[in-house]
């Protein structure tokens, strides 16, 4: 075991990563994603779950920013001139 | 046996920061005359998101991160057009391999990859690295959606 551990001290050049640490993390994790965060049961979420919910977060938020990022297309282009004034108002420095 | 005990900072800026460097993104667009332009639909859509994307790490701290870093430069790259492939890649699929013949947890390694392709810049990074700059990441990408969804309510017609 020691000697995976100064091996990849050498190889990564950064401190040792200890597994309480990675849990930490995990447990980290598992607070910012909304399905996990409010069932309090008290058996451990096991870390390859809480990064499958992430990889699904993630895609859903890149989803929706893309879905935003239509609508904005369309709203920003079809502006009539009240609310293109209030875009030049907010845009302007 | 010292190992790190660096507090892990997962603290993201204000919203209006992610607003504020929003719409200055989009006033730039504006410059380029993108919105009364008869461009076609599509290209619009991805210049604006482009924009979220670059405004959104530039908001979290540019350089600073090491996601952020990756979607400037993954933009910068785009604009140029010139693609390269990390030189990193290769060292963190030894440390991986190595962890995976020790530790029996290849599920999670399976995992850590599908996330590694998501989170930009995953590929350079070291398993923990990975996790910890995910979160930042996952507060920051719904910063942005907030800002987003407050410019499309304000502007939808009542």
């Amino acid at each position: 075991m020691s000697g995976r551990r100064s091996r990849s001290r050498q190889s990564s050049g950064t401190s040792r990563i200890s597994e309480d640490q990675i849990n930490e993390l995990i447990i980290n994790l598992q607070q910012l994603l909304p399905e996990l965060r409010d069932s309090r049961r008290s058996d451990k979420v096991s870390a390859a779950r809480v990064l499958q919910d992430t990889c699904n977060y993630i895609r859903n938020l890149h989803r929706e920013v893309d879905d935003l990022s239509e609508r904005l297309s369309e709203l920003l282009a079809n502006t009539d001139t009240a609310q293109a004034a209030l875009i030049r108002s907010l845009l302007t420095p | 046996m010292a190992s790190a005990d660096k507090p892990i900072n997962t603290d993201v800026p204000e919203k209006d920061v992610f607003a504020l460097h929003f719409l200055q993104s989009l006033s730039n667009l504006r410059r380029q005359n993108t919105f009364n332009s008869p461009e076609k639909t599509n290209d619009r859509v991805k210049k604006i998101k482009k924009a979220a994307y670059v405004s959104m790490a530039r908001a979290a701290g540019g350089t600073s991160r090491l996601w952020s870093r990756a979607l400037l430069r993954r933009a910068a790259k785009e604009t140029n057009k010139v693609v390269r492939f990390s030189r990193r890649k290769k060292r963190v699929t030894w440390l991986r391999r190595r962890s995976n013949r020790r530790d029996p947890v290849e599920e999670e390694e399976k995992e850590a990859e599908r996330l590694r392709n998501l989170v930009p810049g995953g590929g350079a990074m070291e398993t923990s690295k990975l996790i910890e700059e995910t979160a930042y990441y996952i507060k920051c990408l719904s910063m942005q959606v907030k800002v987003m969804q407050c410019l499309v309510d304000g502007l939808s017609p009542k």
